[in-house]
């Protein structure tokens, strides 16, 4: 193996197109591989104004016809999108020369096109999974039956399956029953530079656009659907104002946008709650910057990179105790955990960070540090390499060779 | 001369008259001195291959068994096809001269083999998704003529069976007519028409292949 080994990524977002947190694990993956000599290809899907061909950091980002015409359904969808993908990939391969190493798929919304360039080129397959259908909100309808066999396929492909906890790691095993030496554990990174770098002035006015100067910050940020608990933080909310005076501040979008207004609108509460809908990288970061404490209260989170980038920002965080989430931080020490789907508790939380400076300070502190030394993106990236070379090994002794 | 054959139906299962056609044309292949392969499904009839009458018959099952509809179960099957097709290519040292691809269903898995190795395609209509609806136009028939309007685009020669089908391929799709062969079966000229349009893509298109 004396020359450089090539990975081809397959992601279905990848920025300027952020849907989860899957485009910004794929982005800073492969720009550390890069940096690591791996030469990284990644084939994606097109975005309004982001080129076709572009070189981002030494990797190489090649966006593909997302199948714009009409589906009836979004599996149908995600099917033909992969059509495509995996057609222009096999171009792309053939230009190489076939000198692609590993295809390297994150979930089963790229499932089809990784399976089907393993086989075409004969080249092993490495599976990342972010989540699970049966995780998010089951497996009991017709088309989340068939996400989660494609699931199902996409780990049966796979020479590996990566996951970014320990427990999601045994979710996997149970959803799937997968052999414990096909998986493999690898945390999510977060890039702490990246909030270094914006310690700007003129905070306080970017403040003034969301909150009173005497109202405390409770930041949310992830996707408005069930599993993430939003509507949780919202119950939550008449028992936190009973202690301290706080606007909740709610960041992204989802399908539950129209229920939690709703919701608002019926408490009351209306003037204490502020929806922004998707916000750029900077506003975001502004907003860690100015949340006096951020809040993760999801119900099933195989990970929680949001929780990363709260910790990152140097924000006091308080999480409902559950999956992949939990690990992340040890209560008292790094955050506040919390009961999942518990109002009262969560309540507990938020307030018990608002109302002790001391002990906020003592969280984020601590919190920082633990960041800097668990997830770094560098660290994760060599791990992400050594499973590439274990595969090829593998490979190498194998009949396709 | 090496093809393989991409038939969604074949003997034991039938769906329509195509897969009996298709197990005819293949026997006559055979006669004619041609290497013949079939990748078909069938749910439970596997094993790797099969061998009838001196054609290899490859038989795939579906790797995802809930499915929404007809489209979506097209649509993972597509990858098992090419993974048997490919298992076809290095099994013979890559001489698979074309594809011939009876109907829409395996068209992407035709196209990306087309992309990945330079193997041309023909495209042989049995039917348009136009005459099976009836001019439907919902999102689920709008995603199937995609897939036709895909085939149409890059095949080497698109087959069909009457005049009658020519001039509807070209009305729809916009093809020019000397991209569309009409092959009657059996008419007397049937199989020596198949063997002329295999020998021109073929031949047409060595140059891509290498």
């Amino acid at each position: 193996m004396d020359k450089e080994l090539t990975v081809m990524m397959l992601t279905w977002e990848f920025p300027p197109r952020v849907v989860g947190g899957i485009s910004t694990h794929v982005y800073n993956l492969s720009r550390s591989l890069a940096k690591n000599g791996v030469k990284v290809y990644v084939v994606t899907c097109d975005f309004p104004g982001a080129p076709q061909h572009e070189v981002v950091d030494r990797v190489e980002v090649f966006r593909t016809d997302s199948s714009k015409s009409p589906s009836p359904d979004f599996v149908t969808w995600v099917y033909l999108m992969n059509m495509n993908m995996q057609m222009e990939a096999a171009m792309l391969v053939k230009r190489l020369d076939g000198r692609v190493d590993i295809f390297h798929a994150h979930d089963w919304l790229v499932a089809n096109a990784g399976i089907g360039l393993k086989h075409v080129f004969r080249k092993p397959l490495i599976a990342t999974f972010h989540s699970t259908q049966v995780g998010r909100n089951g497996a009991q309808y017709m088309n989340e039956r068939t996400i989660h066999e494609t699931e199902y396929w996409l780990t049966y492909e796979a020479w590996r399956v990566i996951c970014c906890s320990n427990y999601m790691v045994s979710h996997a095993r149970w959803a799937f029953g997968l052999p414990e030496d096909k998986l493999v554990m690898i945390p999510n990174g977060v890039n702490v530079q990246e909030y270094a770098e914006c310690k700007n002035a003129g905070l306080s006015r970017f403040r003034e656009r969301f909150a009173l100067p005497e109202e405390k910050i409770v930041l949310f940020v992830g996707r408005l659907v069930y599993e993430k608990g939003v509507h949780v933080l919202v119950k939550a909310l008449p028992k936190i104002l009973e202690g301290v005076n706080v606007k909740i501040v709610i960041v992204g979008n989802g399908y539950m946008e129209e229920k939690l207004l709703n919701l608002v609108k019926e408490m009351g509460l209306a003037h204490k709650v502020i929806f922004t809908g998707f916000v750029d990288n900077e506003t975001l970061r502004n907003l860690h910057r100015c949340a006096d404490v951020c809040v993760v209260p999801s119900l099933f989170e195989p990970f929680g990179i949001v929780a990363l980038e709260a910790m990152a920002a140097e924000s006091p965080l308080v999480i409902s105790d559950t999956g992949g989430l939990s690990e992340i931080a040890e209560h008292d020490i790094t955050g506040v955990k919390v009961y999942p789907d518990n109002p009262d508790s969560l309540a507990w939380g938020i307030t018990r960070v608002l109302l002790d400076e001391d002990y906020a300070n003592q969280l984020k502190n601590n919190a920082y540090k633990k960041v800097q030394e668990n997830h770094d993106w560098d660290k994760i990236s060599q791990r992400t390499k050594d499973v590439y070379e274990t595969v090829l090994e593998e490979y190498y002794k194998s009949f396709w060779t | 001369m090496h093809v393989v054959i991409f038939c969604w139906e074949f003997p034991p299962r039938r769906v329509g008259q195509l897969a009996d056609y298709v197990r005819e044309l293949a026997a006559q292949l055979v006669k004619n001195k041609v290497e013949t392969y079939v990748v078909t499904s069938h749910d439970y009839l596997m094993g790797q291959s099969e061998e009838l009458e001196g054609v290899e018959i490859y038989r795939v099952v579906n790797p995802v068994r809930a499915h929404i509809g007809v489209l979506t179960w097209v649509l993972t099957l597509n990858q098992e096809v090419e993974r048997a097709a490919a298992s076809i290519y290095y099994d013979t040292d890559k001489r698979i001269d074309l594809i011939d691809v009876q109907d829409w269903h395996f068209i992407p898995a035709a196209v990306t083999l087309k992309k990945a190795f330079g193997l041309p395609f023909i495209y042989s209509v049995e039917s348009l998704e136009d005459h099976r609806s009836h001019g439907a136009n919902s999102l689920f028939n709008v995603a199937i003529k995609s897939i036709e309007q895909l085939g149409m685009c890059e095949a080497e020669r698109i087959v069909v069976k009457s005049e009658w089908m020519r001039d509807e391929v070209i009305k729809f799709y916009k093809v020019s007519d000397d991209m569309v062969k009409v092959i009657q079966p059996g008419s007397s000229a049937w199989i020596s028409d198949v063997l002329e349009t295999y020998i021109s893509v073929a031949e047409g298109t060595k140059w891509i292949k290498n």
